[in-house]
């Protein structure tokens, strides 16, 4: 226990933890603190604007199809890898192969496309600071032999030849192309289950942790991969490595120290918001343990892989190859993520996303989903720990000393 | 218990370069001096016994343990490196606590144990003062404190007066001395003066070899017949010293007072043969184990 506590001090004292403690405030009180400006109420919840995706093939497909046969025909792909807008302009063979998708698609073989083309008129579309030429079309005809399932398959082909991140990717089409607003009995249903079901805290908690998951999700290894080093830092490391402490209970005892550190400015916010929560639904009973119970489900794990992979990495390679690794990790599941942000949580995602105080059933239907998740990457993480404990082990009996890049012991240095 | 430190036929690799070379030694309760210049292999030796190397053949037991049981090896030994710190911003007492608790030890008996040999080091004073406030002689203090903190049996300390002022390598060593009274206290040095103050049994190592072991006076009496004093005018200095080993010099006016180091008399005229000291008979011992050092240059 003494240890714990001397781990626990060292964090505390440390510029990144400081700098963690900050970007948690921070993310807290730009992020979601505004979501809490007035309570949702019957009266006010029209204001929230919310849509319903119908997923109906019958809608999605011919949207689609007029969609790329207008990109077609000006030869400009609105599309998004890694989240970066990016107006995409085929060659002729590409540009030829989508014709090729569109005609199997439609009804409609390259001559009538040309007609269709020449028949459209063209209007100019502002994307961010480009402006983009786009053809108005309508009512392209779907071939009457294409199947859903067929259809999706294309828009794939459609999506690689883009380069990824277009418009068509197949697990986009429902919420590009088949969105529409929710009728007001929609959005009552949507209030009763904020209030009834969720006992309003539980969707707050959601919301909550969908915006501190982003950056739980990758700031940890900050925190971790400088405690991690400081031994070496501080010329302190062999003074450790003699000691009588088993590695096991060394590494495990700097993983709990991390998550129980890391875990404190989280609950800080936490608390606040259930003040306010209290405080803007006076008279009805929110139920703050159940949010604080989403919360930590949904953020334990992410602190905790986070917090491993820092570990495990600055002990195998350095501090920085750790935050690097993170910070692309972060970046892939964070460029992964579907729209709507909601209702995409899947079994292995790791930074879930439900940016939004309802769709409660959306949530529920991938629930297991989530839970499994959770599990799955703590599971990873005390994996991750435990090859810490290996690793550290290796190095403190004199028997690795971590894979270099740089310097006089780098792996690409010849040796003689 | 058996309180003695077995070294057997141990050799040591870094990649394909040999580090020691067939390494025999008994280490017996008290002060032991491991002489060595600078890349003699000294510090591998050390880290090897203390559980921090892999040792390629051979076998080492300290007090009758195995080094390969590293855990317990921890446990009963005290480290301080030739170059160590602390968490700069831990206060002196904090810092020894850490240590202390990855040491297994009770908090309990850690507070009372940290105040005893603090006082032993004489750091009470500095208790609650940041290490890094601390001079280059209080880190030291603090370096060997941190290795008695569990009352280990043995203590392996590497270099730990070099940077030091005389009056705190006095007071070094006499710590030193006063720990080695109940322990095996290994002491790893190139300065000769300070195993001279401290050790009666001593090794020699050079080139990852142990070039000679035994007590300092049998080393010294090795040296009887091989060390001069002469007067030489300072003129012929550099040839001199290109000739002979010289380990000592006091100019005064036009002639220079020399003390060599040489297997037969020395071809100076007024050369006479002298009491070796401890530095002189580490020179020649060197010198008679063929270990290129100066004066041996043609």
């Amino acid at each position: 226990m003494m240890l714990f506590i001397r781990e626990c001090k060292k964090i505390f004292h440390s510029l990144t933890f400081i700098i963690y403690f900050a970007a948690v405030i921070l993310m807290f009180f730009t992020q979601f603190w505004p979501e809490m400006d007035e309570p949702v109420t019957s009266s006010t919840i029209d204001s929230y604007e919310l849509a319903k995706i119908s997923g109906e093939p019958e809608t999605i497909m011919p949207k689609a199809l007029d969609s790329l046969t207008g990109c077609y025909f000006s030869n400009t792909y609105r599309c998004y890898p890694y989240g970066l807008f990016k107006a995409v302009h085929l060659n002729s063979r590409d540009n030829d192969k989508i014709r090729d998708c569109i005609t199997e698609m439609s009804s409609l073989n390259a001559d009538e496309l040309e007609e269709l083309k020449a028949a459209s008129s063209i209007s100019h579309v502002k994307v961010g600071t480009n402006e983009l030429e786009s053809y108005n079309v309508k009512g392209v005809p779907l071939s009457v032999d294409i199947t859903y399932e067929r259809f999706r398959e294309i828009m794939g082909e459609v999506d690689d030849i883009l380069g990824g991140g277009s418009d068509y990717r197949p697990d986009d089409l429902a919420y590009k192309f088949s969105q529409e607003p929710m009728t007001h009995e929609e959005i009552l249903e949507q209030y009763d289950e904020f209030m009834e079901k969720d006992h309003i805290a539980i969707a707050y908690g959601r919301l909550f942790s969908d915006y501190l998951g982003i950056i739980l999700a990758v700031i940890p290894v900050f925190v971790a991969a400088a405690l991690v080093t400081a031994d070496k830092r501080t010329k302190m490391n062999e003074l450790i490595y003699s000691r009588r402490i088993s590695s096991f209970r060394l590494v495990f005892t700097r993983f709990a120290a991390l998550v129980l550190t890391m875990v404190i400015p989280v609950l800080l916010c936490g608390a606040i918001a259930s003040a306010r929560i209290m405080y803007m639904y006076k008279g009805s009973t929110p139920d703050i343990a159940g949010a604080f119970a989403v919360s930590g489900k949904w953020l334990l794990p992410n602190i905790m892989l986070a917090a491993a992979m820092g570990m495990f990495i600055s002990e195998l390679f350095s501090a920085g190859m750790a935050i690097l690794v993170q910070f692309a990790a972060w970046f892939m599941c964070m460029m992964m993520t579907s729209m709507p942000l909601y209702g995409h949580i899947r079994r292995f995602t790791f930074i879930c996303r439900h940016n939004s105080l309802f769709y409660r059933s959306e949530f529920m239907k991938h629930y297991s989903d989530f839970i499994f998740s959770r599990i799955f990457y703590t599971a990873a993480a005390l994996a991750a720990v435990l090859l810490t404990v290996f690793v550290y082990e290796l190095k403190r009996g004199g028997k690795f000393n971590g894979i270099m890049f740089f310097g006089k012991d780098s792996i690409f240095r010849h040796k003689t | 218990m058996n309180k003695m430190i077995e070294i057997k036929n141990v050799n040591k690799f870094y990649g394909r370069k040999q580090a020691l070379y067939d390494i025999n030694l008994t280490i017996e309760k008290g002060m032991f001096g491991l002489l060595g210049r600078n890349g003699a292999g000294k510090t591998t030796l050390m880290k090897t016994i203390a559980a921090l190397h892999q040792k390629k053949s051979g076998s080492i037991t300290v007090c009758g343990v195995p080094i390969e049981r590293a855990g317990e090896i921890r446990a009963m030994t005290g480290y301080l490196p030739q170059d160590f710190s602390m968490y700069p911003s831990m206060k002196t007492d904090e810092a020894l606590e850490y240590l202390g608790a990855l040491s297994g030890m009770k908090a309990a008996d850690l507070r009372e144990r940290v105040t005893d040999i603090l006082h032993k080091v004489n750091l009470t004073e500095q208790r609650s003062k940041k290490v890094a406030q601390l001079s280059g002689g209080m880190k030291r203090r603090l370096g060997i404190a941190q290795a008695l903190i569990h009352d280990p049996q043995v203590l392996i300390v590497d270099e730990p007066t070099a940077g030091l002022d005389p009056e705190e390598r006095i007071r070094f060593r006499n710590l030193l001395c006063e720990v080695a009274e109940d322990r095996i206290v290994i002491l790893s040095t190139h300065i000769v003066g300070d195993v001279e103050a401290t050790c009666e049994q001593i090794a020699i190592m050079d080139e990852g070899k142990i070039l000679w072991q035994g007590t300092v006076s049998q080393l010294i009496n090795n040296a009887i017949g091989h060390v001069y004093t002469a007067n030489v005018e300072r003129r012929f200095m550099p040839q001199l010293k290109k000739e002979y080993i010289v380990t000592g010099m006091i100019t005064q006016a036009e002639y220079t007072t020399v003390r060599i180091v040489s297997d037969s008399e020395p071809d100076l005229p007024n050369a006479v043969l002298t009491e070796p000291d401890l530095e002189a008979a580490y020179m020649y011992c060197l010198h008679s184990s063929g270990c290129g050092i100066k004066g041996d240059e043609e």
